[in-house]
């Protein structure tokens, strides 16, 4: 690797930007790491390791990593964080980035997806579940409620979300 | 008229690299009564010092103003040099156009410059007025104060009673020895540091200049430099020490139990109890407020009388002590007593405290099984709890691993950003005492960084890896507790980049290194003032590292800031040397930069004594009436009485009315 301070420059204020504020006060101590359980679950790429990435300037390098989509968003690198890097901001600020350069993972169109047609960003058909414990078949939730669906699909389209063209 | 001469210092590229010096210098030459206007590189090397000084023996100049850098730091160096040439060394006016103007505007390179016009405008219409002013001087009592009895106060007490100079030192505890006395062996040579220290404390306590005061804290200081008089609360200890032989009986029959400091709440004490075996003196104490006044032994009454024997009933202590040095039928006063010292300087060598674990709730502090670094000193020390043997607080069996944790509460923007030291090293000597004697036990130390500056240190440092010790680079994240009071821990190896977890039997958190609470209070009754980071400050962190901006009160050790012992024993003996100065004068300089009331003109309101901050000011009779009057060697020159005054009777030496009115018209001007 070289280091090329423009590059640099241009990740730091990019990751800024996108509302990773917090970026330069990392002293790449570990501490996010150490709790995060993406990490623990093997994404190579996040927390302390996204940082030093992204202080070495390579944005373009890692934008096909899947590991920003692994996040939790369980905060507790931000509550263990001793520098106020806050570095779920970080790596939500990355997976901005990497959205608006169409750099998805597959994991995260799929939710995409999921989110704009059903309302959940997770859904499975919960129909033989709730036929079997003797609950009604239909979810009182967007998934089968049409005015809720169409106002979802609105609220996405007018969004930066919608300027994507996913949908 | 005067002749004022402006010289406009570069300060290298600090101030000539904002400020248009050129310009100032033109500018000055055009103000009144300027005579010469110059500039220099650097106006405090012996070349710009030397033109001042030569314009001086030309009879030019007869004000000199100086723009500069700072007065904190040079007014003094441009002072001695005009008194050098012949000229009255208070004809002389700093312009702050560094600290106050390049160093604030560095991006308004033109405001900068136009500020600084002002600034000189303001300084000679200053100079243009000064009168000359001469020095006073007290003489000095030949006596020091060293507060705190750890390994800082006891070298600094050593130091100048070897000098010759009367010390009493003073240490709130029982014992003095300190933090250092809690250690069981230090770095980087593994020297028991009960075997270097005690001889030392019974050296200072046996020297026949030092007059060591413990169980004592310092109550009231007044007056300064050379004259200090100081007010030393000896707490109560409901012993006569005269009579007390250190013997310990009272405390092997005291029933009641309350946690041991000295051992970090590992053990208990008694409520009478001697601090620790190596303890100087070798004293008792009875600590009153865990005291149950056994057999209704309240002190100050008399003991009531068995019908069957005729003998009086005592107290188990009382009855325990074969000097007689307990008798709780004594009308103790509980707030001790008062010892009055005059002493001519003042060292402060208070000591750190190490912060609770409890502050970090991410690590398990319920569990028993982590604890700070100083508990592991008292659990591997051979006077602590296990006598040295290295046992687990919740079972009290040996562990099979142990982990360090570094920088709790250090490097923290939630706690101290500072860094605390002296961590890594001790912890890094705690693991390599364990694995020394127990080479089974793995051991796992995470850092965020080993700092190993120090004479001999990395090699220490380096030395524990050799010996098998697991050093990872990475912050721990988190303890959590399983059941059996076993540990997990979620740390981070940052060089493999990849998480670690696994069990631990004890965890050891090296905790921040910070000022105790108390120390608020003392820096109040001192005048002391804080750092950034919540120490003592000290005059001038390069060049004044154990002087503070009170004249007479240096700094040694911990209070300052974290330190190790060699670092703490240099400041001390620092800090003696810089205090045996007024000591070995015999005298000391007041400036006459100080407040005088013209008696006529007072009308003896009296307005000016409740303010003033240092009981300079007190009531005399002139002419028959009430007059103010000011101490000349109490006044520290705030002119706080000399703005409040409604009659306008008290003039600021240096800083009268129309010298600050002319400061003001030539800045509004």
């Amino acid at each position: 690797m070289r280091i090329i301070q423009d590059k640099i420059n241009e990740a730091v204020s990019t990751i800024m930007a996108y509302g990773g504020h917090g970026i330069r006060n990392c002293v790449q101590c570990g501490a996010c790491s150490a709790v995060c359980p993406g990490v623990r679950a093997g994404f190579p790429l996040l927390c302390r390791n996204l940082i030093r990435h992204l202080l070495n300037g390579e944005l373009e390098e890692i934008i096909e990593d899947a590991s920003s989509w692994g996040c939790q968003a369980c905060n507790r690198c931000t509550e263990v964080c001793p520098q106020g890097v806050r570095p779920q901001e970080v790596v939500f600020a990355f997976r901005r980035y990497q959205a608006n350069q169409l750099a998805f993972s597959t994991s995260s169109v799929t939710s995409q997806m999921n989110l704009f047609e059903t309302g959940h960003a997770v859904y499975t058909d919960p129909t033989e579940a709730r036929k079997k414990v003797g609950l009604p078949e239909k979810t009182p939730t967007s998934a089968f409620d049409d005015q809720a669906k169409q106002e979802i699909q609105t609220l996405i389209n007018n969004s930066p979300m919608g300027e994507l063209g996913l949908f | 008229m005067a002749k004022v001469g402006v010289y406009v210092c570069h300060c290298g590229s600090n101030i000539a690299g904002v400020i248009d010096v050129a310009a100032v210098r033109d500018f000055a030459e055009t103000l009144p009564d300027v005579v010469v206007a110059r500039k220099d590189l650097f106006m405090c090397s012996d070349s710009g010092q030397e033109m001042v000084k030569q314009d001086i023996r030309d009879g030019l100049v007869d004000r000199v103003v100086v723009a500069a850098c700072t007065p904190r730091t040079h007014e003094p160096i441009f002072r001695a040099a005009i008194e050098k040439a012949g000229l009255n060394k208070y004809l002389f006016e700093m312009a702050n156009i560094r600290d106050q103007d390049s160093w604030v505007h560095a991006h308004d390179h033109e405001g900068a410059t136009e500020k600084a016009k002002k600034i000189v405008a303001s300084a000679v219409a200053k100079a243009r007025n000064l009168e000359p002013l001469e020095d006073k001087f007290v003489p000095v009592t030949d006596a020091a104060l060293v507060i705190g009895g750890g390994i800082g106060g006891i070298s600094a007490a050593l130091e100048l009673a070897n000098m010759g100079h009367k010390t009493y030192l003073v240490e709130k505890r029982p014992s003095i020895g300190g933090v250092m006395a809690q250690l069981d062996k230090t770095f980087p040579t593994n020297d028991c540091s009960a075997c270097i220290l005690t001889p030392m404390m019974v050296e200072a306590y046996n020297h026949p200049n030092i007059e060591t005061l413990t169980y004592s804290e310092v109550d009231d200081v007044s007056g300064y430099i050379g004259n200090f008089t100081v007010k030393i609360r000896q707490k109560q200890t409901y012993v006569d020490w005269s009579r007390c032989t250190g013997c310990g009986d009272c405390a092997s029959k005291c029933p009641s139990k309350t946690p041991d400091e000295f051992n970090m709440g590992l053990s208990d004490r008694r409520a009478a109890y001697i601090m620790f075996p190596q303890a100087v003196p070798k004293k008792a104490v009875v600590d009153i407020e865990h005291c149950l006044h056994c057999a209704g032994r309240e002190i100050g009454t008399l003991p009531k009388i068995n019908e069957k024997t005729g003998r009086p009933i005592l107290a188990p202590c009382e009855r325990a002590c074969p000097a007689e040095a307990i008798n709780r039928s004594v009308a103790y006063d509980p707030a001790g007593a008062i010892k009055e010292v005059e002493v001519g300087s003042i060292i402060v060598a208070t000591g750190y405290q190490v912060m609770d674990k409890g502050w970090f709730k991410e690590m398990a502090p319920d569990s028993p099984n982590v604890i700070t670094a100083l508990q592991l000193e008292r659990i591997i020390s051979a006077t602590g709890p296990t006598e040295g043997k290295l046992l687990r607080p919740s079972d009290k069996e040996k562990p099979h691993t142990i982990t360090f944790v570094s920088c709790m509460g250090s490097r923290d923007e939630h706690f101290h950003t500072y860094c605390s030291r002296f961590c890594c090293m001790y912890m890094i000597k705690q693991a390599r005492l364990i694995k020394e004697k127990y080479p089974d036990i793995t051991i796992n130390m995470h850092f965020i960084d080993v700092r190993s500056a120090g004479k001999g240190y990395d090699e220490y440092y380096t030395g524990a890896r050799k010996m098998g010790i697991n050093i990872f680079k990475g912050k721990v994240g988190g303890l959590e507790m399983l059941p059996d009071d076993r540990l997990r821990v979620l740390a981070y190896d940052m060089e493999a980049a990849t998480g670690i977890e696994y069990e631990s039997d004890l965890v050891v958190l090296a905790t921040a290194v910070e000022l105790p609470q108390d120390a608020t209070a003392l820096a109040q009754k001192l005048g002391l003032q804080f750092c950034g980071s919540n120490f003592f400050r000290e005059l001038h962190p390069k060049l004044g590292p154990v002087e503070t901006a009170t004249e007479g009160l240096f700094l040694a050790g911990c209070c300052q800031g974290p330190k190790d012992i060699p670092d703490t024993v240099a400041q001390a003996k620092g800090a003696a040397a810089a205090a045996a100065v007024p000591l070995a004068q015999g005298k000391v300089r007041i400036e006459p930069i100080i407040s005088e009331v013209h008696a006529e003109t007072c009308s003896g309101c009296g307005i000016c004594i409740p303010l003033c901050p240092y009981h300079a000011i007190s009531m005399t009779t002139y002419a028959d009436r009430p007059r103010a009057q000011i101490e000349m060697s109490a006044c520290k020159g705030c002119g706080v009485c000399t703005s409040a005054c409604p009659s306008g009777a008290i003039v600021l030496h240096g800083y009268d009315e129309s010298q600050i009115f002319a400061q003001i018209e030539a800045l509004t001007a």
